[in-house]
This record gives C-alpha cells, sequence and structure tokens, in this order.
C-alpha cells in the first residue's frame, strides 16, 4: 500500500458508512490518533459519517492515515460486538470472582483497625478514633 | 481382523449453538492475539475474532478446542466453566486482597550524594531537624500494624537512612515486637547507598535480619557521573559496601537497583557487564522516575521514552545472551510482565496494578508525619506538589487516610478497565493504571495514553515480550520459566563427539 504521510497542517478526509461502523467505534479510534491529529466529524447525508483529520504535529506516528484509521475503526466494531454479547457475562463471572472480597457490600463487618491497639483504653487509636468521633 | 469406531463427533458432538465469553484482542505479527478476563492468550490466524463475532468459525478445528479450553467461548456440549474462570481471575487480582503490604519510612532526608536524577530534594548530611523523631515513629509503626495484611514489609529509607541509624535502632525491634504480637510476618529492608555503611552497623543489620537494597548505576565512569559524592568515590565505596554487606549481612539479602539517565543509554551491555562482574543474578532496567528533583535536572538527565525502549530491548537481547552462557541474570521488568502473561498469577509490583496498587498496597510515612500514597507521590510533595499526601501520623487513622480526598480521588482514576485507551486494549491483564504518573507527567490522574510514557513503555514492552513467546524458541523460553519458577536454567546441548 502507498504511504500517505500528510505534513503539518494538512488534512485528510475518511467517509465512513454510519451502517458499518458506530460513532463510538469511531470516536475511540480518534482518541488514539490524537496525538497527532486533531479532528472533525461530521454526519452526511444518507448514512456517510465525515472524519477530518487534520495533522498537529511535525512528526505523525502514521505513516498511511486512511487505512490505519479505517483498520482500527473495523477493530473496535469488532470489539463492540464481542462487548454486546459478553456483558451480562462478564458482570457474572467479575461477581463471582470478587464476591469473597466483600466489594460488593456496603460496609465491611467487624474491626476495621487493629485490634490489638483497640483493646487498649490508652491505645493510639482509641484516642485518634474519639478524637476524630 | 480390523477394528472399526465410531465416528469423532460421536465422542465430542459439533455444537448446535456457540457462545463467547469476554475477551480483548489486537493485531501482533501477522496474526490476531486474544486475550481473556483472567489474562490468558491465544495467537489465532487474521480473520479469527471476525469469524467468532459472525458465528462463523467452524466449530471442528483444533483451533476452537483452543479457544473453548482457554475460555474464550463455549457451546451446548459444555459448561461455560465460569467458577473455575472466576477463580483464575481472583488469582491474578490477588494484589487487592489483605490491606496494605509495604509500608516505607523515610528515616531521614540527609544524604551526602547529590545525585543529578535524586527523587527527593536531598538535605546536608548535619542537618538533623530532617530527621524522623520517634514520636512520629511510634505514630507511624501503629499504622502500619493497623493494616489487616498478614505478611507486612517495612522499608526505610531516605535520603540516606544510614545516616538516621539510631532511627533504624529504634524502628527494628518495636516492628518486630509488634508483628509477634499480631502473629503477621515482617520483612526489614533498608536502602542504602552504602557509602557511610560501617562493619557494625552492617552486623545489626544481619542480626536483625534486615535485608540491603542498594544502588548500581553501572561501572565506574557513569555510576560516579550519576551519582556525586564529596571525592567523587561513589562507585568505589558502593562496590566495597556490597563486598561487606554480603559478608556480614549475606550474599542472598544483597540486591541492587540501577537508574537510567541519559548517560545510561549508550552503555546497557556494560551497564549488565558490571552486574555480572559484581555476581549479581537479577538485574532492573529502570527509566529514570519523572518525579520530584528528577524533573528540575531533566535536561541532564531525561531522554525520550523511544530511546528508553531501545536500551531496554538491547539489554534483554545481551541478558538472554548471557543466561545462554549459562550465568543466571534475571531481568526484573521482564520478569514481572511475564508473571502476568505466562502464570495465573498477579505480582506485587504496584506500578502495574489494577487498581493501582498506590495507598492500597504501599503508604510512605515521611520523616516529618505526612503520609502519601507511594514514593513518587512524596517525591511530588518535594516539588510542593501535595495531590497525593493522604494524612499524617499525628492525626490520621487508617481509616481517614484510605477515605481521604487524596486517596478517593486517585481511586478513582486507578482502574485500567474503566480508563479510555485501556478499556478495550488486550494487554489490560497485565498492565496498570498509575494515575500519580499521569498525574506527574500529564496533569491528569486519568491520563492521555496515546501520548503517556507509562502507556508507550508498557504497550511497547509486553509486544516486545510477545515476539519472544510467539517465536517460541526453546532456549529463550526455557530460560523465561527459569526466571519465573526458580529453576535451573535449560542446560546447554552438547553435541556428541
Amino acid at each position: 500500500m502507498d504511504k500517505e504521510v500528510p505534513g503539518l497542517g494538512s488534512t485528510v478526509t475518511i467517509e465512513l458508512d454510519r451502517t458499518l461502523f458506530s460513532a463510538e467505534a469511531v470516536l475511540k479510534t480518534c482518541h488514539w490518533f490524537s496525538k497527532d491529529f486533531a479532528f472533525e466529524i461530521c454526519a452526511r447525508e444518507g448514512a456517510c459519517l465525515s472524519v477530518s483529520l487534520t495533522v498537529k504535529q511535525a512528526s505523525v506516528a502514521s505513516e498511511c492515515v486512511r487505512a490505519d484509521f479505517i483498520s482500527m475503526a473495523t477493530d473496535f466494531t469488532l470489539r463492540e460486538r464481542i462487548e454486546a454479547r459478553t456483558t451480562s457475562i462478564r458482570e457474572l463471572l467479575l461477581a463471582k470472582a470478587f464476591a469473597e472480597a466483600g466489594v460488593l457490600e456496603d460496609s465491611p463487618e467487624g474491626v476495621f483497625g487493629d485490634p490489638i491497639e483497640e483493646e487498649k483504653p490508652d491505645g493510639l487509636f482509641k484516642i485518634l478514633s474519639n478524637a476524630s468521633g | 481382523m480390523p477394528r472399526t469406531f465410531y465416528p469423532a463427533e460421536n465422542f465430542a458432538p459439533v455444537p448446535n449453538s456457540v457462545s463467547l465469553l469476554p475477551f480483548r484482542f489486537t493485531r501482533l505479527f501477522g496474526k490476531e492475539l486474544l486475550v481473556n478476563e483472567a489474562g490468558e492468550y491465544l495467537f489465532a490466524p487474521e480473520g479469527t475474532v471476525h469469524a467468532l463475532v459472525s458465528g462463523s468459525f467452524a466449530a471442528t478445528t483444533e483451533l476452537y478446542k483452543d479457544l473453548k479450553a482457554k475460555h474464550f467461548l463455549y457451546d451446548d456440549t459444555s459448561s461455560p466453566l465460569l467458577d473455575i474462570l472466576a477463580a483464575k481471575i481472583r488469582t491474578k487480582f490477588q494484589h487487592i486482597y489483605g490491606g496494605t503490604k509495604l509500608h516505607i519510612f523515610v528515616v531521614t532526608l540527609r544524604c551526602e550524594h547529590s545525585c543529578h536524577y535524586c527523587q527527593v530534594s536531598r538535605q546536608g548530611a548535619a542537618k538533623g531537624e530532617f530527621d524522623m523523631s520517634t514520636a512520629t515513629a511510634d505514630r507511624a509503626l501503629a499504622l502500619m500494624f493497623d493494616s489487616p495484611a498478614p505478611h507486612l514489609t517495612l522499608e526505610m529509607q531516605g535520603g540516606e537512612p544510614l545516616l538516621a541509624f539510631d532511627m533504624i535502632r529504634y524502628l527494628v525491634p518495636r516492628a518486630k515486637a509488634m508483628a509477634k504480637e499480631r502473629g503477621k510476618m515482617l520483612d526489614l529492608v533498608v536502602t542504602t547507598n552504602l557509602a557511610v555503611a560501617t562493619d557494625e552497623m552492617l552486623q545489626y543489620l544481619a542480626d536483625e535480619g534486615v535485608k540491603v537494597s542498594t544502588s548500581l548505576d553501572g561501572p565506574a565512569f557513569l555510576h560516579n557521573q550519576n551519582r556525586p559524592r564529596p571525592g567523587n568515590d561513589s562507585y568505589e565505596r558502593a562496590i566495597d559496601g556490597i563486598a561487606r554487606a554480603r559478608k556480614i549481612v549475606g550474599v542472598e539479602n544483597v540486591a541492587a537497583l540501577m537508574t537510567t539517565t541519559s548517560a545510561s543509554l549508550d552503555h546497557v551491555e556494560e551497564i549488565i557487564d558490571e552486574y555480572v562482574r559484581q555476581e549479581f543474578h537479577t538485574i532492573f532496567l529502570r527509566p529514570i522516575s519523572p518525579y520530584g528533583f528528577a524533573v528540575k535536572s531533566r535536561k541532564r538527565t531525561g531522554y525520550e521514552m523511544a530511546r528508553f525502549l531501545e536500551f531496554y530491548k538491547r539489554g534483554l537481547k545481551h541478558i538472554l545472551e548471557i543466561n545462554r552462557s549459562g550465568y543466571r541474570l534475571a531481568e526484573i521488568y521482564t520478569q514481572i510482565l511475564l508473571t502476568k502473561i505466562l502464570t495465573p498469577y498477579g505480582t506485587g509490583y504496584v506500578d502495574l496494578q489494577s487498581p493501582a496498587g498506590e495507598a492500597w498496597n504501599v503508604l510512605v510515612y515521611n520523616y516529618d508525619g505526612n503520609v502519601f500514597a507511594s514514593d513518587e507521590s512524596r517525591m511530588l510533595a518535594e516539588m510542593r506538589d501535595n495531590t497525593f499526601r493522604l494524612g499524617n501520623v499525628h492525626k490520621d487513622t487508617r481509616r481517614t487516610l484510605l477515605t481521604s480526598d487524596a486517596a478517593l480521588a486517585m481511586f478513582e482514576s486507578s482502574c485500567n478497565q474503566t480508563l479510555v485507551g485501556c478499556s478495550d486494549c488486550a494487554f489490560q491483564a497485565y498492565c496498570g493504571a498509575d494515575p500519580i504518573f499521569h498525574h506527574a507527567t500529564q496533569g491528569d490522574m486519568y491520563g492521555h495514553r496515546p501520548s503517556s510514557d507509562f502507556c508507550a513503555r508498557n504497550m511497547e514492552s509486553i509486544k516486545h515480550l510477545f515476539s519472544y513467546i510467539a517465536q517460541d524458541d526453546p532456549a529463550t523460553m526455557g530460560i523465561f520459566w527459569a526466571w519465573l519458577t526458580g529453576r535451573p536454567l535449560p542446560s546447554l546441548e552438547v553435541p556428541c563427539a
């Protein structure tokens, strides 16, 4: 594929089919290009989404901007589809994984602090707890 | 008489429906790399993810079996094995259990070195007002033992902590008594340049079981350039100190760390060879930290992350050659990343944890009683940025420290699972969030990953390690596994005579 290295201030415009690429996937792609480019995104008539990338620094990491952008947007679209199909099971998995940690409870049961120090009438934490309480 | 068997489908029926389990992916070396929630990975041919998502993936292939075995999918002929996958996820996130494990006591800010990259504002060797008081030490110890962690580490550092040796002698017996009373395990470490270490000091450390962590930046010309002190003899003192410490405290109880300055970048082989010459078996190729005094001297010591990555890759190649020659030398960052990639476990290394390990897994008690979320937070405070000051030992409890505005703001940006740029990243399970680094370098705890040095370093390092994994060279993988398991290096094949 031919290299396409735009110069500082120049603009590359990419048109995408909105029935294939969601706004979310395009925005995530823009985020990863945002070190080197400024963006203007607008919805055209029909199903077209127009993304203009303007080079904002002298050295640009991407050599084939258009191809790299579309390739990354395609991957983000795939990721969206995976997420859509796995969100429920992911939530269940994480709940199972961390149920024992108590992170799902509003407040942990039992003594929060050092039990030995808290049992001492003159313990540091008795003093500090009283002072703060 | 030939026997006939039923076709394979009778034993492993072709599924009617296939369901995906959550995973992330990226493209590497002409393949797709799939990584599940527990960090298990699989290289697959281009097009695999699309076929999985579109439901056109053939369930009769070997790859299908691998995808099923590694929890990327399940079907109507098998259970999703959610409890097993949940247990794997829990194992990977072991670092979030148990409370704060590492407690760093800054016993003094005094130091007789004036290193260009020093991350703290060093004070002259005679200024006693920069030492920790016994009242502060008592409070800090009480806070440390308030942690529910069953295994605690007390690290005494500075400045140069041996300049406040009385405080070390004060802390060690008290910490041991408190650990014994509470039935906790305790590791003791002193981080010292060894320049002022006397044999009596070292004998005390040996008697009390205190480990020594010291600095060695490379051969004499580089070490002395990086670490100026009166007499320009930092290297000679470090080497002498290491030799005496090994003799008195024990070889296994003395470790060294190096820091990479711009002066180091062209000398990675010499630095590594120096570690071999000094008979160390670990080396940590560490970039300079963008905190504290290092920020002031950035022009003298700083460099682009791309140059550091080149340094790291060249260094790792040299280290592997040394291991192939039979000398065991593990690179610590590689070991940490490989543990996360190749084993079911996470690591205690706080910079690569999500939720971030700062405050949760490490607390720093400064000489003046201020408590910070990490050593890096303390360095920022030395530059008058108190964003990560959680409180003070003289007025706070563990609860108020960990629920302080500073801690809560940091915790909110400490999960890479929810950060822009990280939430979809295939390397998420191997990486961290490091809100303090991003605050220091980008002015934003959440950070902008496309321009983040943290992201650049870890993305490239992990890709580099996957390049070795993809090659699957038995000798290289044998070395990696030897580092991870403590087993001997793979033996060299000797051709038959």
